[in-house]
């Protein structure tokens, strides 16, 4: 290190700089992002910083996406758009006249990915499967089951305890797996099915590292033509900002985001082959109150706590305006065909943003105005509300401080506390709040599991008990008597009628106090591959994340043919 | 040789301290850890696979003694638990893609910093009042005093998502694998560029100037007077008697600055996405994974010890009155 | 004393104490004067305008009253941690440093521990256990901010141990108590201070980090919580620069006074860093011309008043 010249700094520095742009230029020529080839569809279905190689499809929300519709597929699929039951792996569904068994007729020519034939034998063994292992039973079906019964090659009965019509769609979608594969599998719960063996269209895992994986199509599908595709790939976007800067640079055509000013940011930029559906699908946002903790339990309180909110100032702010309010029976969209407005016309809506209304409701109830400026117990000590939140759920958040403002101008001593989501969910299951915002919980198309969740006296639970439903402790006798009709139905007339009086028991008592339904997000970019749902033709759900809904879009996706836009 | 097996035992204690306090944390926290499963399942788990869920888990009622002394067990075993997040992934392996990636950018950039800080620092103290002194301190010292992170997305929003001429996350291009070839070396190189730049700008000012302020007071010894009054060249001086004798109180600063890139890089992983044990660490927080974040936590610290460690030997490597 | 008055003097010190000053002052007086920065007032991610001077966040909120907010959290949790930060460091190292013997040995081994473990990932762990709130924050960032001022002060301390002052206090009877508290704490003070300084930084810039990760309050307004909904609400996709800027520019604006101030304070305890001009004033008041480290220039300095008592 011995320097010529008489000024090293200078010599030193020059060198530097010149080392730095030979290696920048070097650098910049290198850039190739994507390799975007023909025929490969690239999705981003969710967020993750890595992955693990995982196909086990008993643990759908822990294996990587594809699991469950593109490997493994089941005999039913739900096609929330147009809100009925497409037959897959089974051909034909049928209840028995006292609906205490189900008979499935499979479809005669399907393989699994290794050339065996897919017979009643799988159908069979998964079920089994399940009923050995609690841990794979995700959605606790065999507490309804009796048993399940092969008849032939291609027929398979379940039988019930008892008639449970909504078991329909926990039994109809779950993921078939072969009796061949898994019959030596030490333990399932455990298993990463590191090379699945599915019936799906893309079952090959053709490359698998920690920031992206590509599974490859199947070639003997059982649906002629299909899949249209070679491969679709999967990398693991961290965050929703990467994920939308390259969807805009067309590096992804499928994802599920939440994006800010969706139309300026995203559509507007190439509107012929940008589109998006936020279908309100997902479960209601609520804000449920603890019948449990006084005064909550009165049911004026409770309509005046509704009616002091403004859902449309939550909608606007807090979701971008990308969802509706919800109606005060709190049904989304994914019950559309039970949802009747007239019987909100006639009970009343306490959905309704009034003030005055909620004022003179408190007053009703003996909640005045105190000295202080805020509403007292009617035995004039101070009333405080907590409203509860989880912390880093920001849309939450900031409808919980919507609602919080919301209260205060109504005379009411409201504060939002943010928790972190290990102690806001045991509040909420112990009923250790006042008011807590949380969702309600879909299980699929029928409204028994979403009324009984909110209404049935079998899910109360004390104070300081954990509840895994129903956290605002109401039951209705009424509702019971509902419900259990509604579990024995499966005729739409009698359906619709139940489900208009369980809406009225709803409307009437206020048991929690719906915000807006969540959306399912789906956004997509149609210049190198068509076939999305759009809004011409929403034939089927775009949020790629719903397994195994999305397997309806995945299917009928294929290359854009040359020469068109 | 006792310095180092001191330091070595030392080392040893650190590390006994951070396994226990990563043992206490999560039991002095309010919440069952086991509801971060519910999360997982956005309370669609039903009570009963909840509970066989958790008998994997390993959440059991034994006093605090015993669980202690089975953690400690494990740990001594390589067992760190199972991922929630990742279920049913080791959090070895989960740990274990990412390690290599942050010890690439933290090495990388530290490195750099040292070299270039140092050099600077020379530079500076030999030329005071000259027009590197008076600019570059200030200067640096400035754009240190920005948040880590906000220097991140100040460079990511300029040069990844306006410019495009780097890129906005991951630590190499999509469709290369990884192998010793020269476009994947390369494409590392290109993504790790930002972030790295982030963090050297970030710390620069801190060794330029501890290297300036040494170099200043060693100008003012008399063996620099002699070795002037011999009539060596200023160049001679500078590099053979001045600076060789800052590096060395720099040198075990080192150690301490690598601890803290290590640590502070975590939100600079975190702005550009870059798959490290940082990022990794925030989706755990994110996620609630409990046994990966004590997981990541542990290995971030064993990481410290060791490079701590390995700068201690090259101390006594390069200074002989330790070898006493 | 003398070394405050010198302090005053500092050109560097003098910037950075008037924009310090400017900043607790925007932090005392600021809220007052502008909107509510959680009201949802005006339209989604809007440049600065006339009625916006530094535009609206994605939910509508007036930036320019977030930022002037922010600050009044931000700068008290930070002051406020920096002083206990310092005090713990304080009396930690002044006892480690005088006391010696075991003392000295498990002060130190505490102190080189906490030093040595990832104060960042540490800060992570804690904060996700604990309730989100300021009491959490400051006890996270005391637990992991404390050590590098105790051992800073102990080596200070063994120094100033030895010297004469000392040693006639011990014989002379006094307690080792009031040693400490009464000779000691007060021959340190610009140690002391400018490790409140360091404390202080380290305190804005940690709170900054960990709220920007979401694991402060989100729904308080501090300069943190302010990037974290920028961070959350995309607004770099949204290129929506006016929400990170400010922030951004304040935190370093504070950081870097802070940084000055302390650059005084070196300067002033340790001439030999004075600036060149500083320099060969000195040198003319000896009547001597400047060479580089000449005999004469050295014998000068050393003629300079050292560090005041």
């Amino acid at each position: 290190m011995d320097f010529r010249s008489k000024l090293p700094a200078r010599r030193v520095l020059w060198r530097a700089i010149l080392l730095l742009l030979s290696f920048l230029t070097v650098v910049g020529c290198s850039r190739s992002e994507s390799a975007h080839e023909r025929g490969v569809v690239v999705v981003v279905p969710t967020q993750s910083a890595t992955w693990i190689r995982h196909f086990n499809p008993f643990l759908f929300s822990q294996a990587r996406w594809g699991t469950v519709g593109a490997i493994y597929e089941p005999l039913l699929i739900y096609n929330s758009a147009q809100g009925k039951y497409v037959p897959w792996l089974a051909e034909r569904y049928g209840w028995s006249a006292d609906n205490l068994t189900l008979t499935f007729d499979l479809r005669r020519n399907v393989r699994w990915s290794d050339g065996q034939p897919f017979t009643a034998r799988d159908v069979v063994f998964t079920f089994e499967l399940l009923k050995k292992y609690k841990a794979l039973d995700q959605n606790a079906i065999w507490v309804k089951l009796r048993a399940v019964e092969q008849r032939g090659d291609f027929q398979v009965l379940v039988h019930f305890k008892e008639p449970f019509v909504p078991a329909l769609f926990f039994v109809g979608e779950s993921p078939i797996v072969s009796e061949h594969a898994w019959k030596d599998v030490k333990d399932p719960i455990t298993f990463r099915d590191e090379n699945p063996i599915g019936t799906g269209p893309f079952t090959r895992v053709k490359s698998f590292k920690t920031q992206v994986y590509e599974l490859g199509k199947n070639p003997d599908y059982w649906q002629p033509g299909k899949p249209k595709l070679e491969a679709v790939r999967v990398p693991a976007f961290p965050g929703n900002e990467q994920t939308s800067l390259a969807m805009l640079r067309g590096e992804i055509d499928w994802a599920a985001l939440f994006i800010p000013a969706i139309d300026r940011i995203f559509v507007d930029k190439d509107p012929e082959h940008h589109g998006y559906q936020f279908a309100k699908v997902e479960g209601t946002v609520m804000l449920y109150p603890n019948h449990l903790h006084a005064p909550y339990g009165d049911v004026r309180v409770r309509k005046a706590i509704s009616h002091a909110i403004d859902r449309q100032l939550i909608v606007r702010i807090a979701m971008q305006g990308y969802t509706d309010p919800a109606p005060a029976t709190g049904l989304t969209d994914l019950y559309a065909k039970y949802k009747d407005p007239s019987i909100i016309e006639e009970v009343g809506d306490f959905n309704k943003h009034d003030p005055t209304r909620a004022k003179a409701l408190l007053d009703e109830a003996g909640l005045t105005m105190g000295p202080e400026g805020f509403r007292t117990h009617p035995d004039g000590s101070p009333w405080t509300v907590d409203v509860n939140c989880v912390a880093g759920w920001s849309d939450w958040i900031i409808a919980g401080q919507i609602i919080a403002k919301n209260l205060q101008a109504v005379g009411i001593n409201a504060t939002l506390h943010t928790y972190d989501f290990g102690a806001w969910f045991q509040r909420l299951q112990t009923g250790d709040f006042d008011l807590s915002i949380s969702w309600s919980t879909t299980g699929g198309p029928s409204l028994y599991t979403y009324y009984h969740r909110q209404m049935s006296t079998e899910t109360v639970r004390p104070l300081g008990e954990a509840a895994e439903y129903n956290w605002q402790r109401f039951g209705s006798k009424r509702a019971d008597e509902l419900l259990a009709a509604l579990a024995k139905t499966n005729d739409l007339a009698e359906e619709k009628h139940l489900a208009r009086e369980l809406q009225r028991v709803f409307l009437e008592n206020a048991p929690a106090l719906p915000l807006f339904p969540g959306p399912a997000w789906g956004e997509y970019v149609s210049t190198r591959i068509t076939g999305f749902p759009t809004q011409e033709n929403p034939y089927a759900a775009l949020a790629p994340y719903k397994q195994p809904g999305y397997l309806l879009t995945l299917i009928e996706l294929e290359p854009r043919a040359k020469g068109t836009h | 040789m006792r310095f180092l097996l001191r330091r070595l035992g030392f080392y040893l204690l650190a590390a006994w301290v951070s396994l226990t306090l990563n043992f206490l944390i999560p039991r002095l926290a309010p919440g069952d850890a086991s509801s971060a499963l519910q999360a997982r399942f956005q309370g669609r788990l039903e009570p009963s696979a909840l509970a066989a869920m958790k008998e994997v888990f390993g959440y059991t009622d034994a006093p605090l003694w015993q669980q202690y002394s089975s953690y400690v067990n494990n740990l001594l075993h390589g067992e760190f638990g199972v991922s929630v997040a990742y279920f049913p992934a080791p959090v070895t392996e989960v740990i274990g893609s990412a390690l290599l990636w942050t010890l690439f950018l933290a090495g990388a950039s530290v490195v750099i910093s040292f070299v270039l800080g140092s050099l600077l620092g020379i530079l500076s103290a030999w030329k005071r009042g000259g027009w590197l002194d008076s600019i570059a301190p200030p200067a640096f010292i400035f754009l240190g005093a920005f948040p880590y992170f906000w220097m991140a997305m100040l460079l990511l929003f300029t040069f990844g998502f306006v410019g495009g001429w780097f890129p906005v996350r991951h630590a190499y291009s999509d469709h290369l694998t990884i192998g010793w070839n020269a476009e994947f070396l390369l494409s590392a190189v290109h993504h790790a560029f930002l972030p790295a730049v982030s963090i050297v700008i970030a710390s620069l000012g801190g060794w330029l100037l501890g290297m300036r302020n040494t170099m200043i007071g060693i100008l003012a010894e008399d063996y620099i007077t002699m070795a002037q009054a011999k009539g060596l060249s200023p160049r001679r001086v500078m590099v053979h008697y001045a600076a060789r004798n800052a590096l060395l109180p720099n040198i075990t600063g080192f150690g301490m600055a690598l601890g803290f890139v290590l640590s502070g890089s975590l939100l600079t992983e975190i702005v550009f996405s870059y798959p490290g044990q940082g990022y990794l660490l925030y989706q755990a927080v994110k996620s609630q994974d409990f046994p990966l974040m004590q997981g990541l936590f542990l290995s971030i610290t064993a990481a410290v010890l060791a490079a701590n460690w390995l700068v201690d030997i090259a101390y006594v490597f390069l200074d002989p009155r330790t070898r006493r | 004393m003398t070394f405050f008055v010198d302090l005053f003097r500092n050109k560097k010190a003098s910037l950075g104490l008037i924009i310090l000053a400017t900043f607790v002052i925007i932090a005392t007086f600021g809220p007052l004067l502008v909107r509510d920065p959680t009201d949802f007032l005006g339209d989604p991610s809007q440049p600065p305008s006339a009625r916006f001077w530094l535009g609206t966040t994605l939910q509508g909120q007036d930036v320019f009253a977030q930022t002037i907010a922010g600050a009044r959290t931000s700068l008290v949790l930070g002051f406020v941690v920096g002083l206990i930060v310092t005090l713990i460091g304080a009396t930690i190292g002044i006892a480690a440093g005088f006391l010696g013997g075991w003392v000295d040995d498990v002060l130190s081994l505490l102190t080189n521990v906490f030093l040595i473990m990832p104060g960042l990932p540490l800060a992570v762990v804690l904060a996700a256990y604990l309730k989100p709130g300021p009491v959490s924050m400051a006890f996270v960032l005391i637990l992991t901010g404390w050590a590098w001022n105790a051992r800073v002060i102990r080596a200070q301390t063994l120094s100033l141990a030895q010297k004469d002052f000392i040693s006639a206090a011990i014989v002379s009877g006094e307690s080792r108590l009031r040693i400490m508290f009464f000779e000691l704490f007060p021959n340190m003070t610009s140690i002391i201070v400018s490790g409140f300084i360091g404390a202080t930084v380290y305190a804005i810039g940690a709170q900054v980090g960990l709220e920007f990760l979401g694991l402060g309050d989100v729904s308080k307004v501090t300069w943190g919580t302010n990037l974290y909904w920028a961070s959350n609400n995309q607004d770099l996709l949204t290129e929506s620069w006016w929400t990170i800027v400010p922030t951004g520019v304040c935190v370093a604006l504070v950081g870097f006074a802070l940084v000055l101030i302390n650059f005084a304070i070196d300067e002033v305890t340790n001439p030999k860093l004075r600036s060149e001009s500083g320099f060969l004033r000195v040198l003319a008041q000896v009547g001597a011309t400047a060479g580089f480290s000449t005999p004469v220039a050295k014998a000068a300095l050393e003629r300079t008043p050292e560090e005041g008592a």
